[in-house]
C-alpha cells in the first residue's frame, strides 16, 4: 500500500499444507535492496525458488550497472523471468513494492505467468485477496504518513485473513520510508 | 415362560393427521417412527445425489470432543463454519441441548445436524412422557443411528456424540450418517480431531476434579484450533453431570493463545542504519 513518500508491504505469516498448519513464522516478504520489497504468495517453495533466482540476478546487475535496479526495472524483469515457465508456470503470485526515482513510491502485482498490474494506491495476494480487496478499498486514504500507514495495513491485513481458513497466525508488516525501515510483528488470532 | 419382547419404543402410540402443504413432510402412524421425506424425481438418483453433496461442500471443518470421567462427562467444541477456505462464521454452537440432561455435538452439515438432533429430542420427550421415565443415552444414541441408516448414502453429513447422564451412571456415543454407533470413554470427531487426540489421550485421567477436566477439553480444543485451519472462534465447554448439563466456559481461542503463551518482552538491541542518501 502506499503512503507519503513511503510504502508498507506486509503479509501473514503461516505455512501450511492444505489445513494442517506447519509453521507460524514463515517469512514472505524479502528485501531486494533497501528500497525494493517483493512478496510473494502461493506455493512456498517457488516463493523461496523464486527469490533466490531473483537475488542472484539483482546481484549480477548491482555488478555490472554500479548500482541498485530501479523498481519499474525490477517488475520488468520478474515478469520476464515468470513468463519464461509460460507452460511450467511458478504457482506464485509476486507483490512488488518499491521507492523509485525521488523516492516516489511504486507498486505492482502480476500474476503467476507474469501479467503486470500497477496500481496508486494498493495491491493485494493470495486466498484472502477478495477480502483484502474490499479491507483495502474502505480503509485506504491517499498520503497517509507511515504511523498511519502502518495501522490501516495491519487492520486491513488482520481483518481479511480472519475470515480466510488458510491465512493469518499472525501478520508481518514492513514500513520503508526513504530514510529508515520499520519491521514489525503484529499479534493476530492464531486460530 | 417366555417373556415376549417389548417393543412399545419403536411404536407411534399416536396419529397425527398426514398433513401434505406441499412441503413434502409427513409423518404416519402406520410406517415406522421415521419422518419420510419427498425424494426428488429424476432419472439418475445417485448422480443427483452425488452432485448434490458436492454441492452443499460439506467437509467437516470442525473440533469436537467429548470424553467421561468419575464426576460425568465433559463435552466441548470449536464454533467456526467453513465453505471451502471463506469463513463464514466463527461464532456457531455446536454443541445442542437436546435436554436438560443430554447434549449433541455438531460435526458435518449445520443443517443435518441441527435438525436430527432437534427431531431426537422431539421423540425423547414423547418416550418420556408415554414411559413416564427419561430415556437412556444409549436408547436415544440408538433411535438416532437407525434414522441416520435409513438415511445411508443420501448424502447426510453427520458426525455427532451424545453425551449424557442416566440411571446406568455417564454415556458416551458416536453415532455418524454412515449408519456408524460406538460406545466409548473418549471421542473426538472433524478434521482438528486428531490434534486433538493428541492432547487428550497425553492428558486423560478417570479420577480428575472437574476444573482439570475442563481445563483438559479446552487445552485441546485449543491445540485443535493453532493447528487446524478449519477450526476457530471460541471454545465451548460443558459438563454433564446427575443433575444436567452445565456450560463451564466459553473462551475466545485467539485470546487463549497468548493466556497460554504471552509475548515475551525482547530487549533487543538493533543496529539502526542510515540508508544511504537520496541523491545516490
Amino acid at each position: 500500500m502506499v503512503g507519503k513518500n513511503c510504502f508498507a508491504i506486509a503479509s501473514d505469516r503461516r505455512l501450511g499444507v492444505q489445513l494442517q498448519t506447519i509453521a507460524t513464522d514463515f517469512q514472505r516478504v524479502f528485501k531486494i535492496h533497501d528500497k525494493l520489497y517483493i512478496g510473494l504468495s502461493g506455493l512456498a517453495t517457488d516463493a523461496q525458488t523464486l527469490y533466490q533466482r531473483l537475488v542472484f540476478r539483482h546481484k549480477l546487475y548491482q555488478l555490472r550497472e554500479e548500482r541498485d535496479m530501479k523498481p519499474e526495472t525490477f517488475a520488468s524483469l520478474v515478469s520476464a523471468i515468470l513468463y519464461e515457465r509460460r507452460f511450467g508456470p511458478y504457482f506464485c503470485q509476486p507483490v512488488i513494492a518499491g521507492l523509485g526515482e525521488n523516492d516516489e513510491p511504486f507498486i505492482c502485482t502480476m500474476d503467476c505467468i507474469g501479467a503486470k498490474e500497477l496500481a496508486k494506491d494498493f495491491v493485494v495476494s493470495g486466498t484472502s485477496s477478495e477480502s483484502l480487496y474490499g479491507a483495502c478499498e474502505s480503509m485506504y486514504k491517499p498520503n497517509m504518513e507511515p504511523e498511519e500507514l502502518f495501522e490501516t495495513v495491519s487492520q486491513a491485513l488482520m481483518a481479511s485473513v480472519d475470515r480466510d481458513c488458510l491465512a493469518g497466525w499472525g501478520g508481518h508488516v514492513f514500513i520503508v520510508t526513504p530514510t529508515e525501515v520499520q519491521e514489525r510483528v503484529v499479534k493476530g488470532r492464531m486460530d | 415362560m417366555a417373556m415376549k419382547v417389548d417393543m412399545s419404543a419403536l411404536e407411534t402410540n399416536f396419529s397425527i393427521p398426514c398433513l401434505d402443504d406441499g412441503d413434502g413432510m409427513h409423518f404416519s402412524a402406520d410406517s415406522p417412527d421415521v419422518p419420510s421425506m419427498v425424494l426428488p424425481t429424476c432419472a439418475d438418483f445417485d448422480g443427483f445425489q452425488a452432485a448434490t453433496k458436492d454441492m452443499v461442500k460439506n467437509k467437516r471443518g470442525t473440533t469436537t470432543l467429548a470424553f467421561i470421567f468419575d464426576k460425568g462427562v465433559i463435552v466441548a467444541a470449536d464454533s467456526r463454519a467453513s465453505m471451502g477456505g471463506y469463513i463464514s462464521s466463527q461464532t456457531v454452537r455446536k454443541i445442542i441441548e437436546i435436554n436438560p440432561y443430554m447434549l449433541g455435538t455438531m460435526a458435518g452439515g449445520a443443517a443435518d445436524c441441527q435438525f436430527w438432533h432437534r427431531n431426537l429430542g422431539n421423540k425423547c420427550r414423547l418416550h418420556e412422557l408415554s414411559n413416564k421415565r427419561r430415556i437412556s443415552i444409549a436408547g436415544a444414541s440408538k433411535l438416532l443411528a437407525n434414522i441416520l441408516y435409513s438415511y445411508r448414502g443420501m448424502g447426510l453429513s453427520i458426525g455427532t456424540m451424545i453425551a449424557g447422564f442416566d440411571e446406568k451412571g455417564p454415556g458416551l456415543y458416536y453415532v455418524d450418517s454412515e449408519g456408524a454407533r460406538l460406545v466409548g470413554n473418549r471421542f473426538s470427531v472433524g478434521s482438528g480431531s486428531l490434534y486433538a487426540y493428541g492432547i487428550l489421550d497425553e492428558g486423560y485421567r478417570f479420577n480428575m476434579s472437574v476444573e482439570e477436566a475442563a481445563e483438559l477439553a479446552r487445552r485441546a480444543i485449543y491445540g485443535a484450533t493453532f493447528r487446524d485451519a478449519a477450526s476457530g472462534g471460541c471454545v465451548s465447554v460443558y459438563h454433564v453431570g446427575p443433575d444436567g448439563w452445565k456450560k463451564l466456559s466459553g473462551d475466545d481461542v485467539g485470546e487463549l493463545h497468548y493466556h497460554y503463551y504471552p509475548v515475551q518482552k525482547t530487549s533487543v538491541e538493533q543496529e539502526m542504519t542510515d540508508a544511504p542518501s537520496t541523491s545516490a
